[in-house]
C-alpha cells in the first residue's frame, strides 16, 4: 500500500515537473530560424553589385528589439532598406513588448538559441562579454567604410567598450542604439490658460519654485468639487534619481561598492517626492494615479510638468496641447540632473554570418542613411553627434527646446546606477519596497535606514559574482 | 517458456515502439532537466557558462532570503482558494445534476474559462480589476460600495488573483464531479429514503463518500498546479504586486533565474518547491489510505 502511494505521487509530481519544463520551453523561440545551409563563399558573386548595394553574400540574420508601435515601425522600415540594400541578407524580426524584452532574451541566450542581432542593455554588458555571448564589433567597426565611429557619442559608444577590468576602456561590444536623454516637460497651453509665466529654459527651477507653481496648476477647472488638474505627477522608477543627484546624493559611491541611500541628503529627496503627493498635493492621489496612470492624465492635458524622452516625440506630436522642454528642479546643488539612458545592439558570438549581422548593427547606429529614417521617423535622437546638432536647431518641429536633449547628453546626463554594477538586483530592490514611503506611512530616513543593509547584501552579491565570472 | 514465438517478439517490439515517444520524451523534457537543476542548485551558476560547486551555500542563503519566505507565503496562501474552489464547484455539480431545464447551457457556461487561454483570461481580469473602470467595481458601485484598486493594493491583490483562479478552475472540477454523480447507483438513494433518511444525511453517508476520489484527485492536482501559480501573477502584476505581495515562488524563481542570472540559486529553489510539493503530496496519500481504513 505505502510502496503504491509513494509511486503515485513521484508520478505526479514529476509529470507536474513536465508541464514546468515545457513552460520554460516555450520561452526561448527566439533563435530558431538560422538556416541550415549557407552558400559557400566562392558563390556569392550571382547577384550583382550595383548603385549602392553591397555584398554581403547570403545571409539569413534574426534581429530581437523591442519598443512602441511607432518605433517597431521605424525600425522594420530601416531593416528592409537595409535589405534592399544588400541583396541576399534577409532579417527575420522579432518583438517583444518593452517589459518582457530583457528576461526574453535571458532565457534565449540561456537557451542557447540567441538572436544574431539584438538589443541589450548596457548593465548587462559585463555578464554577456565575459560569458562569451556577444562577438567583438572592435574589427568590423574600423573597417566599415560606412560609419565614423568618431561621429557617434563617445560617451554613448563607451558604454559598450569593456576590456575584461573596466567598462568604457578598450574593444567595442555593441553600439548604441541611441541615447535616451530624460528630460523635463511642461504644458505650455496649461500655463498659458492660468496665466502663470512660461518656465525658463536654461534656469532650473528650485524645488520651492516648483511647488509653487505646481499648486497653482493644481486645479478644479470644471467646478465639480473634484479636482481635474495637477502640477506633476511622477514616476518614482524614473524620476528619483534627478532629485537624489541635484540633492548632492546617489544610491552608490564612486567605486561601486558601497550603497548610500542611507546619507541624510538622499532621504532628503525621497521625502520630497513622497511629500509632492501628500504633503503639497500637487499630483493625482495615490488612488486617481493608480486608476489612470499620470502617463495618460498628461496626454489627456491634465498635468503641467511631466517627463518626455525622445522616444515620445512621435506620440506626443499628436497630444492636444503644446509642450515643450526644460531642466528638471534643482535641489540642494543648484544644479539640474537627470539620467542619460542606452540601449545596445550587439551582435551574438554564435551567430553564422558575423560579417552581415555586424552590418546591420552599424547600418542602424552609425550610418547616415539608417540614423536620418529613423530620426525622420522622431522615435530617437540622431546618434551622429554632426546629425543632432541640426536636428536639435530645428525649433520649428515638437518640442522645440530638443535642445535640451543635447545637454543632457553633453553635459549633465548620468548613467541610471542599476547598470554600473554586475546585475541591477540590489537597485531594484529599493522600488519594490518603496511603496509605504510614497504612501506616507513611513518617513523617507526609517525608509533608508531598513533598506539599505539589504540593499548593501545584494551588491555584495552582484560583486563576487562579477569577479567569479572574471576569473572563469 | 524457452523459445517465445516470433509473433510475440513482434508484438513486444511494437509495443516498445509504441511506449518509446512518451518515454525517450520524459527523459528529455523531464528527467534530463530535473536532474541538471538538481546539480546546479548545488552551484553558483549563472545561466552563462561559469559553474562552480559551492555545496550547500545556495540553501543557507535561502532560508535567510526574505523575498523567498514571502513568496512562500504568499503561494500558500493563494491556495486558499483551492477548498473554496471545491464547495462552489461541487455545489454547482448538484445543482445542474438534476432534471431542470437548461443544464446543457450552463455546463458549457461554465466549462468556457477552463478551456480558455490563461493569458487572455489574465489579461481580462486585469481589466476588470481596475479600480476607475473595471466590471468589477463598476458592480460594486450598483450597490454603493467603493471597491479598491484591487490588483495595485497589498490587501486585496491575492484575494483578487483567488477569485480568478478558483473561477478559472470552477467548471473543470465542476464536471468531474458532475461524471462522479452520474456514477452512483440510483437504488443507494432510494434505499435509504426509505430508511428515512432526510437529504442532508443522504448527502453525508452516500454522496459525499462516493465522490470522494474527485475531491481527493482535485485536491492533489490543484496543489502541484498552484504550487507553480505564474502566469497569471506574471501578467497581472508584472513586478510582482505592491511590496511583492502577489509574488509567487516560480515568479521568484523565474526572475533570480532569467532576470538577475542567478540560475544556480533559483535551481536551488527549484529544489526546495519540488521537494514541497512531493512531500505535501506523499502526506495527502498516505491520509487518503488511513481514512479509507476506518471506513
Amino acid at each position: 500500500m505505502a510502496k503504491k502511494s509513494w509511486i503515485s505521487a513521484l508520478t505526479l509530481v514529476t509529470s507536474a515537473g513536465l508541464v514546468l519544463t515545457a513552460c520554460g520551453g516555450g520561452n526561448d523561440n527566439g533563435g530558431e530560424a538560422s538556416a541550415p545551409a549557407s552558400s559557400p563563399a566562392g558563390s556569392q558573386a550571382s547577384s550583382p553589385a550595383s548603385g549602392g548595394t553591397k555584398d554581403l553574400g547570403k545571409a539569413d540574420l534574426t534581429f530581437m528589439f523591442r519598443g512602441g508601435p511607432d518605433e517597431q515601425a521605424a525600425y522594420k522600415k530601416t531593416v528592409d532598406r537595409f535589405e534592399k540594400d544588400h541583396p541576399g541578407v534577409k532579417v527575420k524580426i522579432i518583438t517583444t513588448a518593452a517589459d518582457q524584452y530583457a528576461t526574453k532574451l535571458k532565457a534565449a541566450i540561456t537557451g542557447n538559441s540567441v538572436p544574431d542581432v539584438f538589443y541589450y542593455d548596457p548593465g548587462d554588458l559585463m555578464a554577456y562579454v565575459n560569458g562569451g555571448v556577444l562577438l567583438k564589433l572592435t574589427d568590423y567597426v574600423q573597417n566599415n567604410a560606412d560609419i565614423d565611429i568618431n561621429k557617434i557619442w563617445k560617451k554613448g559608444v563607451d558604454l559598450y567598450r569593456y576590456d575584461g577590468q573596466t567598462v568604457g576602456q578598450g574593444d567595442i561590444w555593441g553600439l548604441p542604439k541611441d541615447l535616451g536623454p530624460f528630460a523635463m516637460g511642461y504644458n505650455k497651453t496649461m500655463f498659458e490658460k492660468a496665466g502663470i509665466p512660461l518656465p525658463d529654459k536654461d534656469k532650473p527651477y528650485t524645488w520651492d519654485e516648483f511647488i509653487k507653481t505646481a499648486q497653482q496648476l493644481t486645479l478644479d477647472t470644471n467646478g465639480d468639487g473634484k479636482l481635474d488638474q495637477w502640477g506633476t505627477g511622477l514616476n518614482v522608477n524614473w524620476t528619483l534619481q534627478s532629485l537624489v543627484w541635484s540633492n548632492g546624493a546617489d544610491w552608490i559611491d564612486s567605486t561601486h561598492k558601497k550603497v548610500t541611500i542611507d546619507d541624510p541628503k538622499f532621504a532628503e529627496a525621497l521625502q520630497f517626492f513622497a511629500d509632492m503627493q501628500n504633503k503639497y498635493k500637487v499630483t493625482p492621489s495615490i488612488s486617481e494615479a493608480q486608476t489612470l496612470d499620470t502617463y495618460q492624465r498628461w496626454m489627456q492635458g491634465q498635468i503641467g510638468f511631466f517627463p518626455v524622452g525622445p522616444w515620445d516625440m512621435s506620440t506626443y506630436e499628436k497630444l492636444p496641447f503644446e509642450y515643450d522642454l526644460i531642466p528638471y528642479p534643482a535641489g540642494s546643488t543648484g544644479k539640474t540632473a537627470t539620467w542619460l539612458g542606452s540601449l545596445g545592439i550587439g551582435v551574438s558570438s554564435k551567430t553564422k554570418y558575423p560579417e552581415a549581422a555586424a552590418a546591420l548593427t552599424m547600418y542602424l547606429t552609425g550610418s547616415e542613411e539608417g540614423m536620418k529614417m529613423l530620426s525622420d521617423a522622431k522615435v530617437q535622437m540622431p546618434n551622429l553627434t554632426d546629425m543632432a546638432q541640426t536636428w536639435a536647431a530645428d525649433t520649428s518641429t515638437k518640442p522645440a527646446n530638443k535642445e535640451e536633449f543635447l545637454q543632457i547628453v553633453n553635459d549633465y546626463g548620468r548613467p541610471i546606477p542599476g547598470i554600473l554594477t554586475y546585475n541591477a538586483e540590489w537597485y531594484n530592490l529599493f522600488f519594490t519596497d518603496i511603496q509605504p514611503v510614497l504612501d506616507g506611512k513611513i518617513t523617507a530616513a526609517e525608509y533608508v535606514k531598513q533598506e539599505q543593509p539589504k540593499m548593501q547584501k545584494l551588491l555584495d552579491k552582484a560583486i563576487e559574482q562579477e569577479e567569479k565570472s572574471k576569473s572563469k | 517458456m524457452t523459445t517465445k514465438s516470433k509473433l510475440y517478439r513482434k508484438e513486444a517490439y511494437w509495443g516498445y515502439l509504441f511506449i518509446a515517444p512518451p518515454v525517450i520524451g520524459f527523459l528529455v523534457f523531464a528527467l534530463f532537466p530535473a536532474v541538471y537543476s538538481i546539480y546546479g542548485s548545488f552551484t553558483d551558476w549563472d545561466g552563462l557558462g561559469q559553474m562552480s560547486f559551492i555545496g550547500l551555500d545556495n540553501f543557507k542563503e535561502i532560508f535567510q532570503d526574505e523575498l523567498f519566505h514571502k513568496a512562500m507565503y504568499n503561494t500558500v496562501f493563494m491556495m486558499l482558494a483551492i477548498p473554496v474552489g471545491i464547495v462552489l464547484a461541487l455545489l454547482l455539480a448538484l445543482g445542474l445534476n438534476r432534471r431542470i431545464p437548461g443544464t446543457t447551457a450552463f455546463r458549457a457556461i461554465y466549462y468556457i474559462p477552463v478551456i480558455s487561454s490563461i493569458a487572455a483570461i489574465s489579461i481580462m481580469w486585469n481589466l476588470a480589476y481596475n479600480g476607475d473602470f473595471g466590471l468589477v467595481n463598476q458592480f460594486l458601485d450598483l450597490f454603493g460600495i467603493k471597491g479598491p484598486n484591487w490588483l495595485q493594493n497589498v490587501h486585496t491583490v491575492k484575494p483578487a488573483i483567488m477569485i480568478m483562479m478558483v473561477w478559472k478552475g470552477l467548471g473543470y472540477t465542476m464536471l468531474l464531479y458532475l461524471a462522479a454523480l452520474q456514477s452512483v447507483p440510483k437504488d443507494y438513494y432510494e434505499a435509504a429514503e426509505l430508511d428515512g433518511a432526510n437529504a442532508f444525511s443522504r448527502f453525508r453517508h452516500i454522496t459525499w463518500p462516493m465522490v470522494k476520489p474527485v475531491t481527493f484527485f482535485v485536491v492533489v492536482t490543484n496543489i502541484i498546479g498552484g504550487s507553480q501559480l505564474f502566469i497569471e501573477i506574471n501578467i497581472m502584476t508584472s513586478t510582482g504586486g505592491p511590496e511583492y505581495s502577489s509574488a509567487s515562488v516560480v515568479f521568484y524563481v523565474w526572475q533570480k533565474a532569467f532576470g538577475n542570472l542567478q540560475m544556480g540559486y533559483a535551481s536551488a529553489m527549484s529544489v526546495i518547491l519540488g521537494l514541497f510539493i512531493f512531500i505535501v503530496t506523499l502526506v495527502q496519500f498516505k491520509l487518503d489510505r488511513s481514512s479509507e481504513v476506518n471506513e
